[in-house]
């Protein structure tokens, strides 16, 4: 028989035409690419300070015999303390490894073939992804001022959607939507669909009037919240995150978890990093100085920028975003390229230690001259 | 999009089962929307290679034909056992020669090449795939006349449908003749069909009451990366931010596609700053003999992770300053030859436009006798009357680096560097004309 095996005839159509995302090569490499002795990592809004110290405490003590162990299939001991830390119960969190493995739960909970989902445009774009390749439509709305559209998003709604994706604080624009808006949206929406509010960056949000989600979930049972230690709490190494919601809604999508994703080292760690509260207020301090000081510098090089709520912020550049980034990794700046983020030469910058900030300015300064 | 079917015979290599492969692929061919002439220049082509393989193969040799459908075009790809398989049939300087039986089978191939509008061979395994392409036959752009052009100070940006796409390629071909445009803005018909078939995308600025102010093109026929065609602006006195928005509709458009880069080559003077890193030109001539330099642009999509690329040292010293000029972080292997044994000949492929009087020249094997290949296809093209030569390589590849040395002894030097242009970066030469030369 002529025919040899081809992996191509056996793929779904929406596979076929779909690209395999690339991640960036380890650091080391990508230096010794471009030619740096030092690199500030810039790119992927991690805390420049590290975990807490309570974290550390773990990570430092872990003894590697448990390695051999495997970890709590459902993260008992984690689930009990978020359930204490934001008086709900613990049935009402299920944790993943890290929160785009939740995203890829809720959709896989909820959807088939010829159901859609909505989010916008010009945000985090994990639902969109994981919606594509599991053969669905992504609805996708632009953004308005920078935020989420409530009434475009809730326009693309039919009765094939099953999910609405809000990124709030929205990255990369930190934009967000307050108490009022969020309530208005969720009774419009009454309880046709589930509507994800990705909180990732919530525990760097200064602002009083940002929602607390967790309050509302006995109001709109619909309504399912993903916090990431990744990010406040600097274990994105250890790849930990968790949604939450109300307990019928949970059940449901606790059917298509996959457990045991989530290592010891991660449950353990993030237990630990949970009641740190000296070091978000640490965060805090260290993001609105980098924000102040940046704001400051880039003002004077004449450079628009975008900042809200987060660890991050987006300069628009006069030039490629993409040549951009090559030159500023040859200063030793790695920074976020926004073009795939549906914002061509635009550069996500993840606020950082002074030092790095100060790094960033001096390369800018070269590259733009 | 028009879904795309693809049917397949499966036979063995008996010269009797002619008529079945010829049936077969003029049938499905015909199914498929060619033309009557069409679809038996197709038959006939295949008749010649089915021939030919019955000649060369043990008749238990099973192979396969497939034929795919597209708007515009219909695909016969041939897959069967390489060995004996004279690929150097399908240079554009083969000659046919009729001294033996042999000869008059490989002729056959010859003619069979030249029966098709594109073919190209690549192995698959131990397998030759031999893809002989047929584009349906369109009439050329009429007397009608272009919708009117007008200024546009409100606008917003749409994805067109068949009848649009024909108006806005009527409006390049009227208002913007000067610049350099793509063969295709000839036939509405073929740019309508390419654009129904998903190959090509567009967009174009529209005013509420219908008219349309600019238009902007792109497509997905470069493996890593996407090719843009525009924007074309249709009246000088329209919003500026018109060609920033067409832009920006694109990159939106394709931003999560996994491309690799945006490469443009017909944007005239329409690109707005701060998009593109200007690539540098190539020069093509004009039909009064007169010679125009055409940029190319080029812009990452995504960030650039670093490739490694395989070139010859003689290409050195413009790899590194094209690398260093565009920061594009590259590990570079050099060639070499230490005595290990080649094919025994050299194959090229040719892709001509006499309107335009240039043609590509892409290297399909390397062997004995590049240089001399190459130079009866620069001699056979240039008493053809083009002016411009052009030969691309794939870094990709290590073997086309093997033609460097054939290509610098034939007076082409290298003009640009395209990043991921091909499967890895690309590289252009243009032959020098001969003054030059």
């Amino acid at each position: 028989m002529i025919s040899l095996f081809s992996p191509q005839k056996l793929l779904p159509r929406h596979i076929q035409t779909f690209e395999a995302y690339v991640p960036s090569r380890p650091d080391p490499e990508l230096m010794k690419m471009y030619g740096c002795s030092r690199l500030f990592r810039l790119n992927n809004n991690e805390n420049a300070l590290g975990p807490p110290p309570e974290a550390q405490e773990v990570l430092r003590g872990f003894p590697p015999k448990a390695a051999a162990l495997y970890p709590s299939g459902d993260a008992f001991y984690l689930r009990h303390a978020l359930a204490r830390k934001f008086n709900r119960e613990p049935e009402q969190f299920l944790v993943g490894n890290g929160a785009n493995e939740v995203i890829a739960f809720v959709i896989k909970a909820f959807c088939e073939q010829g159901d859609n989902i909505v989010t916008a445009d010009k945000t985090f774009a994990v639902y969109e992804w994981v919606a594509r390749f599991s053969g669905l439509e992504a609805r996708l709305t632009p953004l308005r001022d920078f935020a989420f559209d409530d009434e475009a998003m809730l326009a693309r709604m039919d009765e094939r959607t099953k999910i609405l994706f809000l990124c709030n604080p929205n990255n990369p624009t930190g934009t967000y939507w307050d108490r009022t808006r969020l309530c208005g949206f969720l009774d419009r929406v009454a309880g046709r669909a589930v509507v994800v509010v990705d909180e990732a960056y919530a525990e760097f949000v200064e602002a009083r009037d940002y929602p607390n989600c967790m309050s509302l979930m006995e109001t709109y049972p619909n309504l399912v919240v993903f916090r990431t230690f990744s990010k406040m709490y600097a274990l994105a190494g250890l790849r930990i995150g968790y949604l939450a919601g109300a307990t019928e809604v949970v059940d449901a999508i606790r059917r298509t978890c996959i457990v045991y994703s989530v290592n010891r080292l991660a449950q353990e760690a993030a237990l630990a990093a949970l009641p740190a509260e000296d070091h978000i207020l640490s965060t805090r301090l260290m993001v609105r100085e980098g924000k102040d000081y940046l704001h400051r510098e880039l003002e004077e090089l004449g450079l628009p920028f975008i900042s809200g709520e987060g660890n991050f912020l987006m300069v628009r550049l006069p030039f490629s975003d993409t040549l951009a980034y090559r030159k500023l990794m040859t200063r030793g700046v790695m920074v976020r390229t926004m073009t795939a983020f549906r914002f061509p030469n635009y550069i996500r910058i993840t606020i950082s230690s002074m030092e790095a900030m100060e790094a960033l300015v001096t390369a800018l300064r070269v590259i733009l001259t | 999009m028009e879904p795309r079917l693809t049917v397949q015979l499966t036979l063995k290599a008996y010269d009797v089962l002619l008529p079945v492969a010829t049936g077969f692929v003029e049938k499905t061919a015909l199914t498929f929307g060619l033309g009557k002439k069409e679809a038996l220049t197709l038959a006939l082509a295949t008749e010649e290679v089915f021939l030919y393989l019955c000649h060369i193969s043990n008749p238990e040799t099973e192979l396969e034909i497939r034929c795919r459908s597209n708007a515009y075009c219909t695909a016969t790809d041939f897959l069967f056992e390489a060995e004996g398989f004279q690929m150097k049939a399908f240079n554009l300087t083969a000659i046919p020669s009729f001294e033996d039986e042999a000869s008059t089978q490989e002729a056959g191939l010859l003619i069979a090449a030249r029966l098709v509008d594109r073919f190209n061979l690549q192995y698959v395994g131990k397998r030759l795939l031999l893809t002989f392409v047929k584009d349906k036959a369109y009439p050329e752009i009429g007397d009608l006349e272009p919708p009117v052009s007008m200024p546009l100070s409100r606008f917003f940006i749409c994805r067109p449908d068949g009848e649009e796409i024909k108006a806005a390629v009527r409006m390049i071909r009227q208002y913007c003749r000067d610049r350099f445009n793509p063969p295709e803005v000839d036939f509405p018909g073929k740019v309508a069909d390419i654009f129904a078939s998903g190959e090509l995308d567009a967009a174009l600025a529209m005013d509420k009451a219908g008219h349309i102010g600019g238009a902007l093109f792109w497509s997905r026929d470069v493996p890593e990366g996407v090719e843009c065609i525009g924007p074309y602006i249709f009246h000088s006195e329209s919003d500026p931010e018109m060609a920033v928005a067409l832009l920006n509709h694109c990159m939106e458009e394709i931003a999560r596609s996994g491309a690799a880069g945006l490469i443009n080559r017909y944007s005239g003077t329409g690109l707005p700053t701060g998009y593109f890193e200007s690539l540098g030109v190539l020069t093509f001539s004009r039909g009064d003999g007169t010679r125009v330099d055409v940029e190319t642009s080029y812009r990452h999509l995504r960030e650039d992770k670093g490739i490694a690329v395989w070139a010859h040292p003689d290409l050195a010293p413009f790899l590194e300053s094209q690398y260093k000029k565009f920061v594009l972080p590259r590990e570079i292997q050099w060639v070499t030859v230490e005595g290990e044994k080649k094919s025994s000949f050299s194959v090229l492929s040719a892709e001509m436009n006499r309107f335009g009087h240039w043609a590509v020249l892409r290297p399909l094997v390397y062997g004995e006798y590049a240089a001399t290949v190459l130079a009866d296809h620069v001699r056979l093209l240039e008493k053809e009357g083009f002016s411009s030569i052009f030969f691309e390589m794939d870094l990709k590849n290590a073997w086309q680096a093997h033609f460097t040395q054939g290509l610098l002894k034939n007076a082409f030097e290298p003009r640009l560097l395209i990043p991921y242009g091909g499967k890895g970066d690309l590289v252009v030469f243009q032959r020098r004309v001969q003054s030059e030369a």
